[in-house]
C-alpha cells in the first residue's frame, strides 16, 4: 500500500457535483484530487448510438435491489468521469418554495433546513454558468421572479405541438422547458442541432455535461482527475474528530492512500452511505456520520406517470431533444390531486430513439413478432408523448445497508431496499388519469399507458440535510454534522425529493456548498 | 479513457463493428456478417446458439439474419464494463453469460415440458404462444429467471440487433441524424 502526497481536498467522483466543488476549491487555489471508479471519458467517446451508448452506465454496479419497486441502477447511475451527469436528459426545472416546507405546511415528510430564497440565486448563477434555455418570465407563473436565463428557448418540434390542445382542454398551462442545452452558442459551446440523442451523450458540448462545463474548469484550475480509481474507505484520525483522507484502489488494484485536509464525497446517493458504513472505526462503529443511524436512509425516486399517443401526421419524432420542449407547475401543489399528497411536473415533447429502454418499441412492450413489427412501422412517424413525473414522500425504510456479500476490493456490497407506499401510487394513478385526458382532447384516436409498475427514476436521500444531528447526516452545505471536515454533495443530501429533474438542484446546491466552504476553508480543513 | 482506449473504442464504433474471432485473430465485422460466414461461438453451445436465434426471431422478425446470437455470444464475452447489452441498463448480475444460460435452460426445460421438443424445434406458431405465456409469466413449472424478464432481455436484443442499428433506421425511412456517426451500420 503506497501513500500519496497530501492534498487540500480528495473528491470522490467527478460528475455533477464532485465537478463543481472541484471547479470551486481549485479556483480558490486548492490542491484538488477527484477519483471515480471508471474510465475517464472524452466527448469524442459519445457515439450517437443506443447500443454503444450503455458504455457510460454502469455494469454490474456494486448494489443488490431489494424491496417492492427496486432502484433502477443500470439505467440511472453514471459510471466513470462525467457521472450520470454525463449521459441525463438535461431537463431543469427547479425546486419550488413549497418543497422547503412540507412539514411546516403540511405536518408530513421534513422540511428542508433552508428556503428556497436561499438557493434562488444559485439556480441564476448556475444558468449563467453553464447555459439554460428557457423563459424564466414564463415560470414565474408558479415561482417567485428570478434572473432571465442567458439563452432563449429551445426549437419545439410537431411532436411537442400535437400536445398543446390537450393541456389547454384541460387548464394546464405549459411554457417553454428549461433545459441545459444550448438554444444559441454559448460561451465557445456549440448550439444543439436537434438530433435527440442526448441520452447516450452529447459530444458537440451543446448539453451541458460537466465535461464542458465545470470539470473542464477544473482542469483548468489545476485539479487532477484520477480514473479508474475505486474509493473504499474514508479515513479518520485516532480522535475520530476529523478525517484524513481515503483509501483506494488505483487501476491496477493496487491499494491507495490519499491524504487530504478535506473529503468530498460526491459519489450519488447510493455510493455516498456506502462510503460511510464502509467506514466504521472503533470511533464511529455503525459508520462514519451515523452515531444517529440515518446514514443510508430515507432513499427516494421519482415516478412517472407516461402517455403515449399515434396521430396522423408525421409528428418528427427522430428530432428534438430527449428532455422536454413544454413544462408545466400547474399540478406542483403538494395537494393538486384528491387524495393523493405530493407535487408533480409535467412534460411533454421529446425526441423517441428506436432502441433502448426509453425507446419507441418499448411503448409497446407486450408487442412481439410481425405485430411489434407493424407497430414500429407507424409509430417511427406518428407517435408522441407527455410524462407527469410525481414526487415519493421519504420514507425511512427505503434505504441502503451493507450486505455480507463483498465486490471484487473486499468492500461489501449495498443492498439497497425501496418500495413504494399507498399514497405515492396513489399520486402515480391520479397522473395517469389525467394523462387519458388530456391525450383525448387531442387530435390523437388511439392512446395508451404502460401501468406495470410505478418506475423508479432517479435516486435521491440516503445522506438527507436537515437542522442538526438529529434529524439529519448534512447541514445545507452538505458538511456532515459528525465529521467537520467531511461533505457529501449530490442528490443524497436532498431531504425532499421534489417532483422536478434534480439535476439543476444538483449543481445549485453544490455550489453553495462549494463557495461555503471555499470562504470557510481555514475553520473547516482545520 | 486512455488514449490506447479510445482509439480502439472509435476505431469499432465508428466501424460499426464487433471483434470476432476468426482463425485464431480478431476481426471486425457486423453480428450480421459474423452469422453469415459462420463464425464460430465464443461461449455459446451450439444448442444455445439455435435457441437464441429462435427467440430472437420470434419476438422479432429479422433478428436470426441480423446476428443476434453472435451479438449476444460476443457481448457475453468481454468485460462487463466493455458490454453493449440492455442486460446492463437492467441491472443483470455479471458475468451476464450466466443469465443467458439461465435464460435458455429456462425456454428450453419449459419447452419440453410441454411439447417434449427444444425451442428451436417448435413450429411457428407454437413458438408464439410459448412467447406470449412466457412473457406473462404463465408457464406452469416455469425454472429460472422470471419469464417476463427473459422476454424482456432477449426482445431488447433482438430490437438493438434488427432496429437499433444505422441500418435498422433506415430500412425504415427513419433519419439516424448522428453527431457522431457509427458509420457501418452500428
Amino acid at each position: 500500500m503506497a501513500t500519496q502526497e497530501k492534498v487540500d481536498a480528495v473528491i470522490v467522483g467527478a460528475g455533477a457535483s464532485g465537478s463543481v466543488f472541484a471547479a470551486v476549491l481549485a479556483k480558490a487555489g486548492k490542491k484538488v484530487v477527484m477519483m471515480d471508479n471508471g474510465p475517464d471519458w472524452q466527448s469524442s467517446d459519445l457515439i450517437s448510438s443506443d447500443i454503444w451508448g450503455r458504455r457510460v452506465k454502469p455494469a454490474g454496479a456494486p448494489f443488490i435491489l431489494e424491496g417492492k419497486h427496486p432502484v433502477s441502477m443500470g439505467a440511472q447511475g453514471g459510471w466513470g468521469v462525467g457521472g450520470a451527469a454525463l449521459h441525463y436528459f438535461a431537463n431543469f426545472p427547479r425546486l419550488l418554495p413549497n418543497d422547503f416546507r412540507i412539514k411546516s405546511e403540511h405536518n408530513r415528510a421534513h422540511d428542508w433546513p433552508i428556503s428556497y430564497e436561499e438557493v434562488a440565486p444559485f439556480y441564476d448563477k448556475i444558468a449563467h454558468e453553464i447555459g439554460v434555455s428557457g423563459d424564466a418570465a414564463a415560470e414565474e407563473l408558479w415561482r417567485p421572479k428570478g434572473q432571465p436565463y442567458p439563452m432563449p428557448p429551445m426549437r419545439t418540434f410537431r411532436n411537442g405541438q400535437v400536445w398543446l390542445k390537450g393541456f389547454e382542454a384541460n387548464g394546464i398551462r405549459m411554457v417553454p422547458a428549461a433545459v441545459g442545452m444550448n438554444s444559441t452558442e454559448f460561451k465557445g459551446r456549440a448550439a444543439c442541432i436537434y438530433d435527440g440523442w442526448c441520452h447516450v451523450g452529447c459530444p458537440i458540448g451543446a448539453l451541458a455535461n460537466p465535461l464542458v462545463t465545470f470539470l473542464a474548469d477544473a482542469r483548468k484550475a489545476g485539479a487532477e482527475v484520477r480514473a479508474w480509481s475505486t474509493v473504499t474507505r474514508v479515513l479518520t484520525d485516532t480522535s475520530g474528530n476529523k478525517v484524513t483522507g481515503v483509501e483506494y484502489y488505483d487501476r491496477n488494484h493496487e491499494k491507495q492512500v490519499q491524504p487530504a485536509s478535506v473529503v468530498v464525497l460526491a459519489a450519488w446517493a447510493a455510493q455516498n452511505p456506502r462510503l460511510l458504513l464502509n467506514s466504521a472505526t472503533d470511533k464511529h462503529d455503525k459508520g462514519l456520520a451515523n452515531r444517529n443511524g440515518l446514514v443510508g436512509k430515507y432513499l427516494m425516486t421519482h415516478f412517472a406517470s407516461g402517455t403515449n399517443a399515434m396521430f396522423d401526421e408525421d409528428v418528427q419524432n427522430h428530432m428534438g431533444t430527449l428532455g422536454a420542449q413544454y413544462m408545466s407547475y400547474e399540478r406542483y401543489g403538494k395537494s393538486a390531486h384528491k387524495g393523493a399528497f405530493g407535487s408533480t411536473f409535467i412534460v411533454a415533447g421529446s425526441s423517441i430513439k428506436l432502441s433502448g429502454l426509453g425507446g419507441l418499441a418499448n411503448t409497446r412492450p407486450d408487442l412481439f413478432g410481425e405485430a411489434l413489427h407493424a407497430f414500429v412501422k407507424r409509430a417511427v412517424k406518428n407517435l408522441a408523448r407527455m410524462n407527469a413525473f410525481g414526487e415519493e414522500q421519504p420514507k425511512i425504510e427505503n434505504r441502503l445497508e451493507l450486505a455480507s456479500e463483498k465486490d471484487e476490493f473486499g468492500m461489501p456490497l449495498g443492498r439497497i431496499i425501496h418500495s413504494y407506499d399507498d399514497n405515492d401510487t396513489a399520486l402515480w394513478n391520479a397522473n395517469f388519469e389525467e394523462g387519458l385526458k388530456i391525450a383525448k382532447a387531442t387530435d390523437s384516436k388511439e392512446v395508451w399507458q404502460g401501468r406495470a409498475a410505478p418506475p423508479t427514476i432517479h435516486l435521491m436521500g440516503g445522506t438527507i440535510m436537515g437542522t442538526g444531528a438529529a434529524n439529519s447526516v448534512v447541514d445545507s452545505f452538505g458538511q456532515t454534522h459528525e465529521v467537520p471536515n467531511l461533505y457529501c454533495a449530490g442528490p443524497g443530501i436532498f431531504a425532499t425529493a421534489g417532483a422536478s429533474n434534480p439535476t439543476y438542484t444538483i449543481f445549485a446546491l453544490s455550489l453553495r456548498g462549494a463557495e461555503h466552504l471555499a470562504k470557510n476553508w481555514s475553520s473547516v480543513a482545520g | 479513457m486512455d488514449a490506447m482506449e479510445r482509439r480502439v473504442f472509435l476505431k469499432r464504433a465508428g466501424m460499426g463493428m464487433l471483434a470476432f474471432t476468426v482463425g485464431g485473430a480478431d476481426v471486425l465485422m457486423t453480428p450480421g456478417q459474423a452469422r453469415a460466414q459462420g463464425v464460430p461461438f465464443r461461449l455459446l453451445k451450439a444448442h444455445e446458439a439455435e435457441t437464441i436465434e429462435a427467440l430472437g426471431e420470434t419476438l422479432v422478425p429479422g433478428a436470426q439474419r441480423s446476428g443476434v446470437a453472435h451479438f449476444i455470444d460476443q457481448q457475453v464475452s468481454v468485460s462487463p464494463g466493455e458490454a453493449l447489452l440492455e442486460a446492463r441498463q437492467l441491472n443483470v448480475k455479471p458475468p451476464f453469460i450466466n443469465f443467458y444460460r439461465a435464460a435458455i435452460g429456462a425456454v428450453d426445460r419449459a419447452a419440453e415440458a410441454r411439447s417434449k421438443r427444444r425451442f428451436a424445434a417448435l413450429a411457428g406458431t407454437e413458438q408464439h404462444d410459448f412467447v406470449d405465456a412466457m412473457r406473462q409469466n404463465k408457464i406452469d413449472g416455469w425454472q429460472g429467471p422470471a419469464g417476463s424478464f427473459v422476454y424482456l432481455v432477449l426482445r431488447s436484443d433482438s430490437i438493438d440487433v434488427v432496429y437499433g442499428t444505422m441500418e435498422g433506421y433506415e430500412a425504415l425511412g427513419v433519419p439516424y441524424m448522428p453527431h457522431i456517426a457509427p458509420d457501418k451500420r452500428w
